[in-house]
């Protein structure tokens, strides 16, 4: 018998939602098992029931042979099953050793025993090759070594089982290498390391055994060492795909959009950016490539309009936009899909229709005299339903009762349901299955062949070098790399900008540009 | 994997759907009153069992609870215009509440508009027929700028909602009782003169307290319904209460909306402060004469989902409970204090969105997974 051993695993949701319907999952000791599926494919309702957190209605969970029945996280981490989520969950105002020991804190008496916390911190990092510095908030730590502070909150609790969820998505190609690392020390120390992802080739070198999903089912194991991402992906999907996008070539056009020495002050008061200066034509993409949180979404909220400038100028088509509101510079032909579809994209309690017709109720199509025409909203909804393939029961079922990759079409639908002039896009498919990459891909590939200027940020950059024109890196606010996208530029020449390990001159990047 | 030719993109609509259909708009009301209704259970329950030990007659007690108020024409009547009554400010909080705002500032309203429809109906214009509507409308008037005060200072200045307007309560309290007792009502009493009929809100059925308060009530529930669920202003509104950060980007300024919602719950706070002293119950000003009611809103708005149309269901049952409290009170030896425990009890239940115990659930969801496969 496997160590791990789920069979048959159910799970109904409250509204309905079969989210898992009969789930097998058998996990080797000391073994690197990855689940890989479609969003909506049930990976996470699996994960989160090996984790205690939902309660399965079907099916049996075993570990070494016992009978598992968790009424919690907290009887799952008793029984040495870990689990990292995608979002953390450390306080940043504390240190990083108070953030791994915080509720089983070591004692002398009954005083909290910092200097053993701190010991026991530095030698589990230490022997499991995940170097962080026990001593600083978690607040000053980039988000590499915050996943690291997670691992070994885990480790300390004497996981045995650790499941990662989505552990690359937030981490630029060397920190991936060095998470690769420390799972390898992992498993070479006996630990068993679950491991749920979406980029196919990060799966095949990290992981031994395969667990494919789909629509809520195991639908296939597999030896990593026997299957080529294209089987992978087929397998996942269930048909044939081919990540790949067609475009015409390019035709660049006018500058639709220029960005001059622009600065953005931050909540707390420091520079996000300064003297940044960019500007895009149309009829291309321009990547702006770096790891999160170097300025490249914050420059494009400013140009949306959702984030105040501090100086510089932001022009389109010579008009200048710095002072214009949200609503008059969607007028002037201004889309935007914003970072994080739940936080800003979408009002997931409203229904599809609502969603769709939001930007549009100055449009005398929808509304007139301040009363809403019910009738062409719904009819606007389903076409764009029907045009954009969202799969949805109909206009008015409420957006937060889809799934990741139909919500995120959702946006795309409002966004580009008319040609935009200047499209600002913000990871477009994160965590958006691969279908549905594709299918959003295409759709930003035809509105830029159509002559829109197309400003893409992205965490991915397989993403970035599929769909870009131009490339530029961010680090620190400051464009530290521009590249004219070939065929021999890869993640690896982007990620050494990327990591502010080398700067381009201003004669090589203007050669980069040429 | 780059050299394959790609199918088309999208798989047919159906096939993600399948039996993973999500529970259409009729089964999620059922679900809400399913769970409304389990509340007002539990917590008939857990009065049942205080009556127990608190009464010497603990039938009767509980028979005077639950059909009391149906016994006469003239208790039906009270419990009809409390129910309008409990509406109106039902709507009030509910309608910020689908904003999002937390604006307590209905019992501010209800005062302040009160002393509005009490200055006209005492002036000459009180004794014309145009005394009513004015009153009412002076009141709405009134009303609606002491929900605006809140809303421009968040707008403004960023003061907290919750602090401002509760604050704001208190200071129309204290100008209301300063005005009654100095000036308004003669020395040594604490109400105003009684109201000329002409000001008065005309009785709908006689020996009852049912008067125009009523048809208001309704012509604000549908009104309001109207607005948030017809109007450009309306999805504005609620689209701000989903998702402040959504609204923002997609150009809906949320501070308009925002200090525009608090004035219209300001004018219907305004128009239940009218319809007190205005209505058969009252008939003229009197100092504390609201007695915290307002905030009763407050629980029909939560129960009701801010729903307008649940809105008046929510306060013909509740309106119906505290009937029955005060005639219990009145009638036997249980005290009406009993239902502020029931109130307390269904605000829990409802607010903590109970769900039912696991192994019930489990029990329904083993045949649902079996019929779904």
């Amino acid at each position: 018998m496997a160590f791990i051993e789920a069979k048959g695993i159910g799970r109904v949701y409250p509204g309905g939602v079969v989210a898992n319907d009969g789930v097998n999952l058998s996990v080797e000791k000391g073994e690197v098992h990855a689940v890989v599926g479609e969003n909506g494919a049930g990976k996470s309702t699996l994960m989160k029931i090996l984790f205690g957190i939902e309660r399965p209605d079907a099916g049996t969970l075993t570990l070494d042979g016992q009978e598992l029945h968790f009424s919690g996280p907290r009887d799952a981490i008793d029984a040495g099953i870990g689990m990292v989520f995608q979002h953390f969950s450390l306080v940043p105002s504390f240190s990083v050793y108070e953030n791994v020991v915080l509720g089983s804190e070591p004692h002398a008496s009954i005083k909290f025993d910092r200097k053993q916390a701190i010991e026991r911190v530095a030698e589990l990092s230490q022997r499991f090759r995940l170097n962080v510095d026990p001593l600083p908030p978690v607040r000053t730590l980039p988000v590499g070594q915050q996943q690291r502070v997670e691992i070994l909150k885990a480790l300390y609790r004497d996981a045995r089982v650790l499941i990662l969820d989505e552990p690359t998505a937030v981490l630029a190609p060397q920190e991936v290498a060095e998470l690769f690392i420390a799972i390898r020390s992992l498993i070479e120390q006996g630990r068993t390391v679950i491991f749920i992802a979406h980029k196919l080739p990060e799966v095949l070198e990290i992981s031994d055994t395969i667990t494919v999903m789909r629509q809520g089912r195991s639908v296939g194991v597999v030896k990593a060492r026997d299957v080529t991402e294209h089987e992978l992906a087929t397998l996942m999907v269930g048909r044939e795909v081919a990540l790949r996008v067609d475009r015409a070539p390019n035709t660049t056009g006018a500058e639709v959009c220029t960005v001059d020495n622009l600065h953005i002050v931050n909540a707390r008061g420091h520079d996000v950016c300064r003297d940044l200066s960019l500007s895009v034509r149309s009829g291309e993409i321009l990547g702006l490539v770096g790891v999160e949180g170097n300025g490249q979404a914050e420059v494009i909220e400013a140009i949306a309009g959702v984030r105040s400038v501090a100086g510089g100028a932001i022009r389109v088509d010579s008009t200048e936009i710095g002072t214009l509101s949200v609503l008059q510079r969607r007028g002037l032909g201004i889309a935007s899909i914003p970072e994080d579809r739940i936080a800003e994209g979408l009002a997931t309690g409203a229904t599809v229709a609502e969603n769709i017709v939001a930007t549009r109720l100055t449009d005398s199509r929808y509304v007139r005299g301040g009363l809403l025409d019910l009738k062409s909203i719904r009819a606007n909804a389903e076409k764009l339903i029907e045009r954009f393939s969202v799969r949805v029961n109909g206009p008015a079922v409420p957006v937060g009762t889809l799934s990741g990759g139909n919500m995120q079409k959702v946006v795309v639908a409002r966004e580009l349901s008319e040609q935009p002039k200047l499209l600002l896009v913000s990871q477009p498919t994160r965590g958006v299955d691969l279908g549905a990459t594709q299918f959003i891909w295409k759709t930003i590939a035809s509105a830029r062949d159509a002559g829109a200027a197309v400003l893409l940020s992205s965490a991915d950059l397989g993403e970035l070098l599929a769909l870009s024109d131009r490339l530029l890196v961010f680090y620190r606010g400051k464009i530290v790399a521009a590249f004219r996208n070939r065929d021999d530029i890869s993640p690896e020449t982007l990620g050494t900008y990327m990591l502010g390990l080398k700067t381009q001159t201003a004669d090589e990047m203007k050669a980069g540009l040429a | 994997m780059t050299d394959t030719a790609a199918p088309t993109p999208a798989a047919p609509a159906a096939s993600a759907a399948g039996n993973m259909r999500p529970p259409s708009r009729w089964s999620l009301a059922g679900r809400e009153i399913g769970r409304a209704v389990v509340a007002l259970l539990v917590a008939l329950v857990a009065t049942l069992i205080i009556i127990f030990f608190v009464s010497k007659s603990p039938v009767e007690a509980l028979g005077t609870l639950l059909t009391a108020p149906f016994s006469k024409v003239r208790t039906i009547g009270t419990w009809a215009d409390e129910a309008a009554k409990l509406t109106v400010t039902g709507l009030a909080f509910g309608l910020v509440f689908q904003a999002r705002q937390f604006a307590l500032g209905v019992q501010g309203q209800v005062y302040l508009g009160a002393l509005a429809a009490t200055y006209v109906a005492l002036s000459p214009i009180g004794s014309t027929p145009l005394g009513m509507p004015i009153a009412v409308l002076a009141a709405m008037v009134v009303g609606g700028i002491y929900g605006f005060l809140p809303g421009i200072a968040k707008a403004k200045l960023g003061a907290n909602e919750i602090v401002s307007t509760l604050m704001l309560n208190y200071i129309a309290i204290e100008i209301v009782n300063y005005v009654i007792l100095h000036g308004m009502a003669k020395a040594g009493l604490n109400y105003t003169d009684n109201f000329p009929a002409t000001s008065m809100l005309p009785v709908l059925v006689d020996r009852t307290r049912i008067d125009l308060g009523l048809v208001f009530a309704i012509v604000a529930v549908l009104a309001t319904w109207f607005a948030l669920y017809r109007t450009s202003w309306g999805l504005k509104l609620r689209l701000v209460g989903h998702n402040p950060r959504f609204a923002e980007y997609a150009g809906i300024r949320s501070n308009v909306i925002m200090v525009s919602a608090m004035t219209v719950s300001g004018a219907l706070g305004g128009l239940l402060g009218s319809m007190l002293v205005q209505g058969q119950a009252f008939g003229k000003l009197q100092v504390l004469f609201e007695g915290g009611f307002a905030f009763e809103g407050v629980l029909v708005a939560i129960v009701a989902r801010n729903r307008p149309l649940a809105v008046p269901i929510v306060a013909m049952f509740y309106a119906y409970l505290r009937q029955g409290a005060q005639l219990m009170n009145i009638r036997t030896d249980v005290p009406a204090e009993v239902i502020s425990v029931v109130a307390a009890l269904i605000i829990l239940l409802v607010a903590s969105q109970f769900g039912l115990p696991a192994w019930i659930k489990r029990g329904v969801m083993r045949n649902r997974a079996g019929a779904t496969r």
